[in-house]
């Protein structure tokens, strides 16, 4: 009469156990549904039914309650269908009760009784916690790799009953059959463009392969076709592949938002997202739903988050950036709920000089205000933030079609890897979030290189925030050419002069 | 008045505040402005626009085109004159009208001379040989250096350097000349500008608008409180020019301010001469177009006093330079760095040399004042 089974539902970034518990009973036939469903768990009797009666099953003629518990928190999605479907049948007496008790389930019931994906398949299996979970046969990636007891799969309610109640075994997920999305050639696994495709620009190239090293926030501006989206597309490629506990955290966050997962079912490569201007805020941040879609800046985490035309972006999304570039986490408070949601990333901007889009010193035909107010949009604390700022130029046409080819990506990346291992190795973090004490135990400077910082202080043309973002710099540019000691004069030079003061200030019209 | 000291409204003289007063009676331009004071004097005039007095045959005739009359009689009240007296008061200003004797010499044969014009500082300065210093707001900081250098050695040579007090080379010419001005040099700096003399366009100049007007002259033919509206420039454009006897152009593009005020000066039969640049410098394109026009070239002040006739009795000082001669690396970034600006990443690929070396040179150059970085963009600072 009474059963319950353990399934899953998704908020933020996370999965949370729910269990629903069917009361099968006296009392004029009918469904209720309590525990706080929203309108699509609702949607569910309709879809359980028709699945049930498909498989040839009966659906039980007297009152059935269901209650997803704990029923303070709000329910979401589809993917409860399959454990009220189980619940009903365990509480009508078809299967065993005790027989569902070592497994959860998290899948979408087609009206024919087939197991459909849902969103987010990672983390509900995470929260699955000591249970073997069962999902549709596309989710077995996604859910293998975050399940802690192991994964099943089915293709349709009929299976599952007879695979609980031991009739037959269940099916090895390696022979479920891909989606079709999964086996198409196309799509994530397509190799990251090669840095070589950039002819000239060799400060530009170093630009990338510090800020991939250092994880250092890299500006670049330059006249459109200057080839800024271009350079920023090769960077994930530079960037080593993902750590275990990285990639478990990066496959949550596109499992969650429903993105495709490559078909290891872990996100192995370093994402890149480049968000359009129009964005909203909280496409970028998160939240939306009630059920709190992860944003772009958590997509990004453990990658790259380009943001073309940083100029054109509105001024709140811009401001939104800040906390989580100081934190790597991104905390969305509604009125109901507030999640905390993973958002390290290297943020890489491109941007016109002007609204021009001319550079170079007396050729900008912009009036005055126009400028003025373009420059305003990005200065100030997110300007701050980039510790590498280059301007890039147009390459010229012999530049282009020089048939000697430059680096391959595989060099950098080589070079990029030893120096992050001396990096991790040395402090435990990457150069970029080294704190100011840090620096002083890990980054000593030569009496040279002291004596040019200490110049451009004088002269004012360094601050206080800017001088340690200098020292974080050079450290990457000595790690790079394996001076892992101390920090010389040249490499502090280097530093500084990829710390461009853009955009132009006013005085330059002056 | 011609009192420095600031005084009543009581004070300003009533000939004063109804020439600005006229000045200031919208559907009067200068060329009308010329018209009614030929005919009649100020006190006259004033009566004739508010209809209190006969007016001449040719400013009948003139009051009457489409209504100009009623629209000057509305708005010719006491309350004008009164508020011009006001601002005569706070900000005391000279004001001269055609045919005064203290009107400049220069504009008296001009073919638009101003009818009326405001100064502030020493009417002397216009004496002196004077030579016009103009150019494009978005200057190069090269062309911005070579203007104030021009303007430093012209001025020490006897050379009024006239100007606009716009943004770019103007601002800089005028520095060149104030300083020189400021260490002892006998000639003043000179400055026309297109609001009213007691307005502060472009704010950011206001400190060296009061140093012009403490060494030289600044003159406006608006009276004070107009706004810098965008036809007011051309107009402020011929007077400058007509105030030159040479002209020096040394940055602009192929159409502009700059251009306007060459226009001007051809039209005036004033020599034009223009400071050649890189042809990749698109700050240059204007002057390189008048020189390919048949323009003199200017690449010292030496060119510039050949132009007026003058003999250079100093010997150039070779130890003038006050900066460290560059060293051997830095002198190879220096020489990469020569004619157009360039970025880091251009740089590197001219000099040929690691980043670093580049970096480290450009440091030092940098920090002697060889070079100049803005926007990301370097340039070369030498004469």
């Amino acid at each position: 009469m009474f059963a319950s089974v353990r399934s899953a539902t998704l908020l933020g970034v996370q999965g949370r156990s729910v269990d629903v518990e069917v009361h099968v009973g006296l009392g004029l036939p009918g469904f209720t549904i309590v525990g706080q469903p929203d309108e699509t768990c609702r949607e569910s009797r309709d879809r359980v039914r028709a699945a049930l009666l498909s498989c040839g099953l009966e659906w039980p003629s007297t009152r059935i309650t269901v209650n997803l518990a704990p029923s303070g928190e709000r329910k979401h999605g589809a993917s409860l269908d399959l454990a009220i479907a189980l619940g009903i049948l365990a509480a009508d007496g078809v299967v065993a009760p005790e027989s569902l008790y070592d497994y959860a389930f998290v899948a979408e019931l087609g009206l024919d009784g087939s197991l459909r994906r849902v969103r987010g398949a990672a983390p509900l299996a995470f929260a699955a916690g000591d249970r073997v979970v069962v999902v549709a046969p596309p989710d077995a990636g996604e859910a293998g790799a975050a399940a802690r007891r192991g994964v099943r799969t089915a293709a349709h309610l009929r299976d599952v009953v007879d695979c609980v109640g031991r009739t037959r075994d269940w099916p090895r997920p390696a022979d479920a059959p891909l989606a079709p999305e999964r086996a198409s050639p196309v799509g994530r696994e397509r190799p990251a463009p090669d840095l070589a495709d950039v002819h000239g620009q060799p400060v530009a190239r170093r630009a990338l392969e510090l800020a991939a090293a250092g994880r250092h926030h890299l500006l670049l501006v330059g006249p459109p076709g200057a080839g800024k989206t271009m350079l920023a597309e090769r960077l994930p490629g530079l960037l080593p592949p993902l750590t275990d506990e990285q990639s478990v955290t990066a496959t949550m966050v596109h499992s969650a938002a429903g993105l495709e997962v490559p078909g290891g079912g872990l996100v192995r490569r370093a994402p890149f997202r480049a968000p359009h201007h129009s964005s909203s805020l909280v496409a970028m941040v998160g939240g939306g739903t009630s059920a709190m879609r992860p944003g772009e800046i958590s997509l990004a985490t453990h990658g790259v988050l380009f943001l073309d035309e940083l100029g054109e972006f509105p001024p709140a999304v811009l401001d939104a950036l800040r906390q989580p570039l100081e934190e790597g986490l991104v905390r969305v408070a509604r009125a109901r709920t507030a999640v905390v949601m993973p958002a390290r990333f290297l943020l890489v901007a491109a941007t016109n000089p002007c609204p021009c889009g001319e550079g170079t010193p007396g050729a900008c035909v912009c009036d005055d205000a126009a400028r003025a107010r373009y420059v305003r949009r990005f200065s100030g604390p997110l300007l701050d933030r980039f510790d590498l700022r280059v301007v890039v130029t147009r390459p010229r046409t012999d530049e282009l079609l020089a048939s000697d080819r430059s680096e391959v990506t595989p060099v950098v990346a080589a070079r990029v890897a030893a120096a992050e291992r001396v990096a991790l190795a040395r402090q435990a973090c990457h150069n970029a979030h080294l704190s100011g004490e840090a620096l002083e135990a890990h980054a000593p400077l030569h009496a040279r290189a002291r004596s040019l910082l200490r110049n451009e202080l004088e002269r004012g043309t360094l601050t206080g925030r800017g001088y340690h973002r200098v020292r974080r710099v050079a450290r990457t540019v000595a790690d790079l050419e394996g001076a892992p000691g101390t920090v010389d004069a040249d490499h502090v030079a280097t530093a500084l002069a990829l710390r461009a003061a853009v955009p132009a200030p006013r005085t330059a019209a002056v | 008045m011609s009192g420095r000291a600031r005084v009543g409204p009581d004070h300003v003289g009533r000939r004063d505040a109804t020439l600005a007063a006229l000045a200031a009676l919208p559907g009067i331009g200068p060329r009308r402005l010329r018209v009614l004071l030929a005919h009649h004097d100020p006190e006259q005039a004033w009566a004739v626009v508010r209809r209190q007095s006969r007016a001449a045959p040719m400013v009948a005739a003139m009051l009457a085109e489409r209504g100009l009359g009623a629209q000057v009689a509305h708005h010719a009240t006491d309350g004008l004159l009164a508020t011009m007296r006001a601002r005569l008061a706070r900000t005391p200003m000279r004001v001269t009208c055609i045919g005064d004797a203290d009107h400049p010499e220069a504009l008296r044969h001009d073919p638009a001379p101003p009818a009326v014009l405001f100064a502030r500082g020493d009417p002397a300065a216009l004496g002196a040989r004077r030579a016009g210093i103009v150019g494009t707001r978005s200057a190069t900081a090269a062309g911005r250096t070579f203007a104030s250098h021009l303007a430093h050695e012209l001025a020490g040579e006897g050379v009024a350097i006239v100007s606009g007090l716009a943004r770019g080379i103007d601002a800089w010419a005028h520095r060149g000349a104030c300083a020189a001005r400021e260490a002892g040099a006998a000639a003043s700096p000179v400055a026309v500008v297109a609001c009213g003399l007691d307005v502060a366009y472009p704010r950011e100049h206001r400190e060296l608008r009061r140093r012009v007007e403490a060494c030289g002259l600044v003159l406006a033919e608006s009276p004070p409180g107009t706004a810098p509206e965008a036809f007011r420039f051309p107009l402020r454009n011929r007077i400058l020019a007509a105030l030159c006897e040479v002209l020096v152009v040394v940055e602009s593009r192929a159409v502009g301010g700059s251009m306007l005020t060459v226009g001007e000066a051809e039209r005036r039969g004033i020599t034009v001469l223009a400071v050649p640049g890189s042809p990749r410098n698109a700050a240059a394109v204007g002057t390189n177009l008048l020189v390919s026009q048949g323009c003199a070239p200017v690449t010292d002040a030496d060119d510039v006093l050949v132009a007026l006739g003058l003999d250079r009795r100093r010997a150039r000082d070779p130890a003038w330079d006050p900066r460290p001669a560059p060293d051997s690396e830095a002198a190879c970034v220096l020489a990469a760095l020569r004619g157009t600006p360039c970025t880091l990443d251009e740089l590197v690929v001219r000099a040929g040399s690691p980043l670093a070396h580049v970096a480290r040179a450009l440091g030092r150059l940098e920090a002697h004042g060889w070079v100049h970085h803005a926007g990301g963009w370097w340039e070369a600072l030498v004469p």
